[in-house]
């Protein structure tokens, strides 16, 4: 089997950013405009999402539509499982991030501890992909619980959000150009990404009033899921170009 | 690397998260400052929405007064990322109160009674909250 997942360029940050955001005001979108109510909300995403899953792991190579598919769905349940937590069965947002953290460390430890390695460079099992969904699962669950309780406990607005989590992530990024573990500043990164993304989904969104551009949840979601479709067949017709090179 | 560090430095990455969000210690305790004065400003388009819903219960139009009612529940809603960060306690309030006032509305067989109550209740909340101080 090969590689199953992409690496860490930037395209492949850009497309998660905006995953994200469409995850955040995609989930929004379907929970209040098309009435269907949360709970109904969340298990046909969680439906569709399993579904996804089945596929991208019967997969037998790297397919960027498929993975970037996964990630939108993931990013709109993990969105939901923490919304639920916290407005369904008024789970504290300190109680729902420390637990994700402890969960996430819990499923890190089990990684390292079959495989020898937290790489993402080589998902060439089954069970290794397992792991690698877990974790970007609970990143993003991780990810929402951390930036509401940062809104929550700081009263951190998206204005400010995005200038705190740009700069928390180009810390990151300095310290892994300084040598620091790249598998621990890969996942810090991908965990920052979520509130990063959420902030900048707010950003186009929100009304002109309140500091934001006014495109609304709708135009922003549309604008987003564009530019990932562009960038994913951008990725797939590479790849291809390069499939057709190696043969 | 052993486990050991990775579990560790994991902990460690993920006690940083929690703490993150003073992370910038300046920014983070003027914002908490100002979130202690701070209510959630101007909620007068919001309080137009319960206004005009009152005047439908008034006049034992449920059924209108349920749909004016859902303008707030979608408005109120989209506002959430620009108004929660301005006061979560204040914003959580006018919340479940704009919640007990849907419920009332969308009961089985609503009561004009009931749906006075939960307006004239939310108004209420809803002027604490905005009021200025």
């Amino acid at each position: 089997m090969l590689n199953k997942v992409p690496a860490a360029t930037a395209i492949f940050w850009t497309i998660k950013i905006m995953a994200t955001t469409v995850g955040e005001t995609g989930a929004d979108y379907l929970a209040v405009h098309v009435g269907l109510g949360t709970a109904l909300t969340g298990a046909i995403m969680a439906a569709l999402l399993i579904a996804v899953l089945a596929v991208q792991f019967s997969a037998d190579r790297h397919r960027p539509w498929l993975y970037w598919l996964a990630v939108v769905l993931i990013s709109i349940v993990g969105t939901q499982i923490t919304d639920a937590l916290t407005d369904g069965l008024e789970v504290s947002l300190y109680v729902s991030t420390a637990a994700f953290t402890v969960l996430l460390a819990l499923t890190f430890g089990a990684w390292y501890a079959t495989e020898r390695t937290l790489s993402i460079h080589s998902i060439v099992t089954t069970r290794r992909e397992a792991f690698y969904w877990t974790i970007i699962l609970l990143t993003f669950a991780l990810g929402t619980a951390s930036g509401d309780l940062a809104t929550e406990a700081l009263g951190l607005g998206f204005e400010v959000g995005v200038i705190v989590f740009s700069a928390m992530i180009a810390a990151v990024y300095v310290a892994y150009r300084l040598g620091a573990n790249a598998v621990l500043t890969l996942w810090l990164a991908y965990i920052l990404t979520r509130p990063l993304g959420a902030s900048l989904g707010d950003l186009l969104s929100q009304a002109r009033p309140y500091g934001g551009l006014g495109l609304g949840t709708i135009a922003t979601s549309a604008v987003f899921l564009t530019v990932i479709v562009l960038l994913v067949a951008t990725l797939t017709l590479g790849e291809r170009r390069m499939t057709a090179r190696a043969d | 690397m052993t486990l050991r560090t990775i579990v560790s430095a994991c902990l460690v990455a993920g006690a940083a998260m929690m703490a993150s969000p003073g992370l910038p210690g300046l920014v983070g305790s003027t914002m908490q400052a100002a979130a202690a004065a701070a209510t959630l400003g101007d909620l007068s388009n919001f309080r137009k929405i319960v206004v005009d819903t009152q005047a439908l219960v008034e006049k034992g139009d449920l059924a209108t007064a349920k749909t004016r009612i859902k303008d707030l529940e979608t408005s109120w809603d989209e506002a959430e990322p620009s108004l929660k960060p301005r006061a979560a306690s204040d914003w959580h309030v006018v919340d479940k109160a704009i919640d007990r006032a849907l419920a009332a509305l969308r009961a089985s067989s609503p009561t004009v009674a009931d749906c006075k109550a939960s307006l004239a209740e939310l108004l209420t909340k809803m002027d604490a909250a905005s009021a200025a101080s």
